[in-house]
């Protein structure tokens, strides 16, 4: 669904690469993560792929459209959903989505339907400027689902949100991707990106250092863990030992055998665990 | 279809901010001012300061049949304070350049009044001062022409003139033609040329004469200042973006922005114009005027726009753009200030433009000359204005 070969991306008078010759296919039906830190180049890779930013070299390939060539038609099999939220505040929430459907010439989702999923019932006839600005993220979540698109690209969707809404927005496109829509998803939110990514690219500079599935990659690069808390002496005492360690699992024998438990969890490492070991970088 | 979805939600977004109420309220406001506060009739002070070099005796004869005729009429003496000047005075037939040096002083004029010998109308006041010097600081202080009026040794009539320097080549020619000929000559001749009336003459009373000139401000400036405000309003939301990955064309979304001012310039321009000037233009021509000349200034306010992120930030280039646009009011208002540079201002042929329109005897061929340059200009503003906005589009 996207194929991308040898992209790099400059910003004018600055002859520093947002994006470095980058490369990547992401598979019809497949939840793509692209991961980074802020100023990774993440989003400077999206506005190519999405045609806001004019491609300067390499070849991209978006649902089957050469980026290089102006073809509008290709937004009726996109849905972008920005990190920033863009509805217009003097329209009702209803009247911005009924616009947006009205300018694709694919059949469009109902508008009070998308409304009522991402949870904003009651909310249909009132106008955007007096919504919160979660509640404004939740309205450009749903017109990006408007043209009910193929290809969806995903920046950020969950920021700012509380955890409960969070979740409903994390269902929503879970289902929508397991319906066979291909997701492009932007974040530097790693449990997100755990969570809902078949595979993820880590970004880092303008280059991805790293493609793969969350699983290979916590096989390949994490260590399972066991955080242990027992009684000795009267005393709490906690130890972390990893469990492909010979002596690490004798020492949990041991523990087990001797001593009182009062927790015992096994633990897996993360992918943000994972990014700052292979990228030494935070994702901040 | 979706340039008219567009166009209906613009207009549902102007109908909802006050930009909208802006304009239609502010041609109310127009339309009251000149309804109550403008007289049909000019009533305008004409008049010019003279200065007659030749003994009271002579003074009372030059005047006496034209008093008898009622074509002038003696008034009361007006009073004026001129403030303390210095200036050159240039003889423009031998170059000799004169220098005064005036303190502040208040002059004693006598005053006559004078009237159209053909229609009887009251025509300029004619304030007669004591000395030259008078004349030419009271010419020089109220922008005036002056004159000093002589007998030769052949009791010929001489004059010199007093011009600002600003007066066109026709008028200082019109003054030479007027005196180099002796009177019986120039009545002669123009006892001999026969006049025929092509039509009616109208003449524009001072309310219609205003007419044009709001037209031209609430269309070309009011129309490139608002386009502006809803762009910046747009990029604040940042509902561009949004519009950019859709199957819509940006240029749909700007020419959207287009129509919603040409509406509300068609509404807010009908308020003035049609109780003013009823049914007298030519609605046809004033409409394909007003629309590519709006289109024009709607084009470029979008050009303008797509340069800065924000209102606060074009500030600079708006007002110098509006201020600029405004200049050929002075031309049509003081038609002896008309240099060639002028003409270059687009607002310049806008003026004369719908000055033609409201006029009985319209130049069509003028109208549609200029309409075709406006509605070309425009299309290229726009195209531009259009690979502007595709350009600038950030993520």
């Amino acid at each position: 669904m996207i194929s991308v070969k040898n992209l790099s991306h400059t910003y004018s008078n600055n002859k520093k690469l947002a994006v470095n010759n980058i490369s990547f296919d992401v598979a019809k039906g497949e939840t793509f993560g692209f991961l980074g830190p802020s100023g990774a180049g993440k989003s400077t890779t999206q506005g190519i792929l999405t045609g806001l930013l004019k491609q300067q070299s390499g070849e991209v390939s978006v649902a089957g459209y050469d980026t290089m060539k102006v073809e509008n038609e290709r937004f009726n099999k996109i849905g972008v959903s920005f990190e920033q939220s863009n509805v217009y505040g003097k329209l009702t929430a209803k009247e911005n989505l009924e616009f947006y459907a009205k300018l694709f010439d694919v059949p469009t989702r109902d508008a009070i339907e998308l409304i009522h999923l991402i949870g904003l019932e009651g909310k249909e006839n009132d106008r955007a400027e007096t919504f919160s600005k979660g509640m404004k993220h939740r309205l450009t979540f749903a017109r990006s689902m408007i043209n009910n698109p193929e290809l969806w690209f995903l920046d950020e969707p969950t920021t700012g949100l509380d955890p409960t809404i969070a979740a409903t927005i994390k269902d929503i496109i879970r289902e929508k991707t397991i319906g066979g829509t291909t997701a492009f998803l932007t974040t530097h939110n790693m449990y997100i990106a755990d969570d809902l990514c078949d595979r993820v690219a880590f970004i880092i500079d303008g280059k991805i250092v790293l493609v793969d599935t969350p699983k290979n990659l916590k096989l390949q690069y994490g260590q399972k863990l066991v955080d242990i808390e027992y009684i000795n002496d009267g005393n709490v005492v906690k130890e972390t030992l990893k469990t492909i360690d010979e002596q690490d699992r004798l020492r949990v024998g041991e523990i087990v055998n001797k001593y009182e438990i009062q927790t015992m969890h096994t633990k897996e490492a993360t992918l943000e665990e994972i990014f700052i070991q292979v990228t030494g970088r935070r994702l901040v | 279809m979706k340039l008219l979805s567009s166009y209906i939600k613009e207009m549902k977004i102007a109908a909802r901010g006050f930009y909208f109420y802006i304009e239609v309220g502010f041609a109310v406001i127009l339309l009251l001012i000149l309804l109550v506060a403008v007289n049909e009739s000019s009533v305008s002070k004409n008049y010019e300061f003279l200065y007659y070099d030749m003994s009271d005796e002579l003074f009372d004869v030059y005047y006496s049949s034209s008093i008898e005729d009622g074509f002038v009429e003696v008034s009361d003496n007006t009073s004026f304070e001129a403030k303390a000047l210095s200036f050159e005075v240039t003889n423009e037939e031998t170059g000799a350049v004169t220098s005064y040096d005036f303190d502040k002083t208040t002059y004693d004029v006598k005053t006559y009044m004078m009237y159209d010998r053909d229609t009887g109308e009251f025509n300029k006041y004619l304030y007669i001062t004591d000395t030259e010097e008078a004349m030419i600081h009271l010419s020089y202080a109220e922008k005036k022409v002056g004159a000093t009026t002589r007998f030769s040794d052949d009791y010929d009539v001489e004059y010199d003139y007093f011009i600002q320097g600003f007066e066109t080549q026709r008028l200082r020619d019109l003054m030479y033609v007027v005196h180099n000929e002796s009177q019986d000559v120039l009545m002669e001749t123009v006892n001999s040329i026969e006049v025929r009336k092509l039509g009616e003459v109208e003449i524009l009373n001072n309310r219609e004469n205003l007419v044009p000139v709001m037209i031209v401000f609430m269309g070309s400036l009011m129309g490139f200042f608002i386009v502006m405000a809803y762009i910046f309003l747009d990029k604040a939301e940042g509902v561009i973006r949004a519009f950019a990955v859709t199957p819509s064309s940006v240029w749909k979304y700007l020419l959207s922005k287009i129509m919603v001012i040409t509406t509300t310039v068609l509404v807010s321009s009908s308020i003035i114009a049609i109780p003013v000037m009823g049914l007298q233009p030519n609605y046809l021509l004033f409409y394909l005027l007003l629309i590519v000349t709006t289109f024009a200034f709607a084009a470029l306010g979008l050009l303008v726009a797509s340069y800065f992120d924000s209102i606060s930030k074009s500030f600079g280039v708006l007002y110098g753009t509006m201020i600029a646009l405004m200049i050929p009011a002075f031309s049509y208002f003081i038609p002896s200030f008309d240099p060639v540079w002028l003409r270059f201002f687009p607002t310049y042929p806008m003026l004369q433009g719908f000055k033609e329109i409201i006029m009985v005897n319209t130049d069509v061929g003028y109208v549609l000359a200029y309409s075709g340059v406006f509605l070309v200009s425009g299309l290229i503003l726009f195209l531009l204005a259009n690979i502007r906005f595709k350009k600038t589009l950030t993520v």
